[in-house]
């Protein structure tokens, strides 16, 4: 008996423990503490229950920027918290006894692409208006829109879905280098849709819905990776029927691809 | 047997019908193509005579003032024929050199405020008109065919493969390519800036393939065993390096390693990623332990962004003498949200260290050079690149503004000698 209520209390001992020593979940928030450059849930949650008590006016839409940076300075400058702009524990439990957060509401939304609000005091429903379909918590840098960002994924999709990762990393970044260069049009678009620069254009097949590693390809072009060391054009030297791209340059190969500046 | 002919006699009818349908669907489609182009063709027609006009008017004065409009006529009709050319379908070299020579126009003539020797400009933009209307001669002649529709589509791809007198497109892409080095020959900072992009300057000895490799191996313990091949990168290449592949485990991917002394250029492994998310806080330390192990000592953080798999770091560099962030010399990290690995790292930009010149630094008075609604949120040094792609020490301001009750924020750039404002960005 004796050894039982040992063993009971070893037990309880150790729950409380590892119950003492584990992250607070704050309400529906994560563990985690919420940053600027954040993305996701949290982030939506964080969004949404600023804006319930009026100190966001900015879109929920899942990605901490500077709006939502400001609305939180100034929510934790109202109730005397440390004013850092970070959602860290006390930051959300204070957050969390002031606000409300209808999840449902706010996650139904932005999974059908609409414009809505979140604020406290007027119904819910009376907030909402028809949008135009479901958009990404990508967090890019402000240099690129999220068209650009799905417009690049569907031409490496089109282009190298068969190549390696870096393969593709490597067709984004050419996109990217000539809207910087001189000798191109100046936005993703114009280069992009330029007449007989990408073959997926013509065959009509950058209109497949790019898969999930396109798009994580195209990140980390925008984010500054470059497999391709600085190229301008690449070709398969098997299907090439121009003679002119075997004049320029060559820097490297990749999968199927040959870069050249 | 009836039956059979009269089912064939009907497919037969209906395959007619169809291709028929097509063929007339394809042709409508290749007429309206066509209208397309040619109204293009006719746009950038037009404003070519305009901008050769507006070249002429600026040569006229003696001040910079006198042709300030016709300045501005220049750099905006070039954009505009820069759009119609992209947009058409070009010989590919003819198309590069010709966007290239407008852009270079057009920011000649941008720039010319800041020249004090006008003579200079009135030589360029004299040899630039002539240029141009030579080069209009010849545009009407290769584009006459699209114009006046007596090519079709098919017609006018095939022409420009042809080098018959009259529209040789290749031999006009060397024209242009020639006027562009005459009339527009690369600046210094232009030129040094290509040095730099093409590691020239960088005195560094060679290292060898197996060299190269340890590299690897120290700075990527985990995925650098299993090593599928080492290739020196292509003949044509502006700077040698050794491109690495590697798959262990479920690693695969990358590294390029710089010939002159060893130093990655980007490194990148793709692997399933767990579910799982390690708190920010242990991810940037184990970001800043890498780079600290990895000898990168002179970067501080400066931003960093979340996304499904893995968070994107920037480090920029931080120069001595004002303690400056270098925004040209940055280094790019990706960290996994499941364990915390380093699964890519771009340190191309930084390698290629910018040459900073000291610079005097005048003192500003934010209240007066701002509107009263704007609020200087942050205030820092940094050298930034500005448009004549030389690195100017500058005041590096986050201000906001209210916007309709939101809050905007952006990033206002200005040189601290000068007080030119190099830029203004949006921040979201």
């Amino acid at each position: 008996m004796k050894k039982l209520i040992i063993r009971i209390i070893t037990v309880i001992l150790l729950l409380g423990g590892v119950y003492a020593t584990s992250p607070v979940q704050i309400g529906a928030f994560s563990s985690q503490v919420v940053t600027r450059g954040a993305a996701g849930d949290d982030v939506i949650e964080l969004q949404s229950r600023l804006q319930y008590i009026g100190f966001y006016t900015g879109t929920i839409d899942g990605k901490f920027g500077y709006g939502t940076y400001w609305a939180l300075r100034n929510f934790q400058a109202k109730y005397g918290l440390p004013i850092d702009g970070i959602a860290g524990t006390k930051t959300k439990k204070k957050l969390t006894d002031v606000s409300k957060y209808d999840e449902k509401f706010v996650k139904d939304n932005l999974n059908k692409g609409n414009k809505f609000t979140h604020y406290g005091g007027k119904p819910l429903s009376s907030q909402v208006a028809q949008g135009t379909g479901k958009k990404d918590t990508i967090q890019a840098p402000s240099k690129y829109s999220e068209r650009d960002i799905q417009l690049m994924a569907n031409a490496v999709y089109g282009e190298a879905r068969g190549e390696p990762y870096d393969g593709q990393v490597a067709v984004a970044a050419v996109i990217l280098n000539r809207v910087e260069h001189s000798e191109f049009p100046d936005s993703v678009g114009g280069v992009i849709f330029q007449p007989g620069a990408f073959t997926a254009v013509a065959d009509g097949q950058i209109w497949l819905t790019p898969n999930e590693r396109a798009k994580e390809a195209v990140l980390d072009a925008i984010n500054g990776w470059d497999p391709s060391e600085n190229a301008i054009y690449y070709f398969n030297p098997i299907t090439a029927t121009s003679k002119w791209i075997w004049s320029r340059p060559q820097i490297k190969k990749i999968g199927l691809h040959i870069f050249c500046s | 047997m009836k039956k059979l002919i009269f089912v064939l006699v009907y497919s037969i009818a209906a395959l007619s019908i169809f291709s028929v349908g097509k063929a007339a669907e394809n042709e409508q489609l290749s007429i309206a193509l066509s209208g397309q182009y040619a109204s293009k063709i006719t746009d950038a027609s037009q404003k070519l005579e305009e901008l050769n006009t507006a070249v002429k008017k600026t040569l006229l004065f003696n001040e910079s003032d006198g042709s300030e409009k016709a300045r501005e006529d220049i750099w905006r009709l070039s954009s505009d024929i820069k759009n119609s050319v992209s947009s058409l379908p070009l010989d590919n070299s003819f198309s590069t050199s010709w966007l290239n020579y407008l852009g270079r126009l057009g920011n000649y003539a941008k720039e010319a405020t800041r020249a004090e020797d006008h003579t200079e400009y009135h030589k360029v933009m004299a040899q630039a008109s002539k240029n141009l209307s030579t080069l209009a001669d010849e545009w009407e002649v290769a584009t006459v065919g699209m114009v006046n529709g007596r090519l079709s589509m098919d017609e006018w791809k095939n022409r420009l493969d042809s080098t018959e007198k009259g529209h040789d497109w290749a031999g006009m892409g060397t024209a242009v390519k020639q006027y562009t080095e005459s009339d527009f020959p690369l600046t210094a900072s232009e030129s040094d800036s290509m040095k730099k992009k093409d590691l020239r300057d960088m005195a560094d000895a060679k290292v060898s393939s197996e060299e190269a490799v340890d590299q690897f191996k120290r700075l990527f313990p985990s995925v650098s065993n299993e090593i599928i091949g080492v290739e020196t990168s292509k003949p044509g290449s502006p700077y040698p390096f050794y491109h690495i592949r590697f798959a262990e485990n479920q690693s695969i991917g990358y590294v390029d390693i710089t010939e002159k002394g060893g130093h990655v250029l980007s490194f990148l492994s793709e692997r399933p990623f767990g579910k799982k998310s390690l708190p920010f806080d242990d991810i940037q330390k184990n970001a800043e332990k890498f780079l600290k192990d990895a000898g990168y000592k002179d970067l501080v953080y400066e931003e960093s962004r979340e996304n499904n798999t893995a968070w994107h770091f920037v480090y920029v560099r931080v120069e001595p003498e004002y303690k400056a962030k270098v925004f040209s010399d940055v280094i790019h990290l990706k960290v996994a949200k499941d364990n915390g690995g380093i699964v890519g790292l771009d340190a191309s930009e930084y390698i290629r260290k910018e040459k900073t010149a000291p610079q005097p630094i005048v003192k500003m008075d934010w209240k007066k050079f701002f509107h009263s609604n704007v609020t200087v949120a942050k205030e820092e040094l940094a050298y930034v690149e500005n448009d004549r792609l030389e690195q100017r020490l500058t005041h590096y301001l986050t201000v906001t503004v209210d916007e309709n009750g939101e809050i905007g924020t952006y990033a206002v750039i200005i040189d601290t000698e000068t007080s030119e404002v190099i830029k203004t960005e949006k921040l979201q």
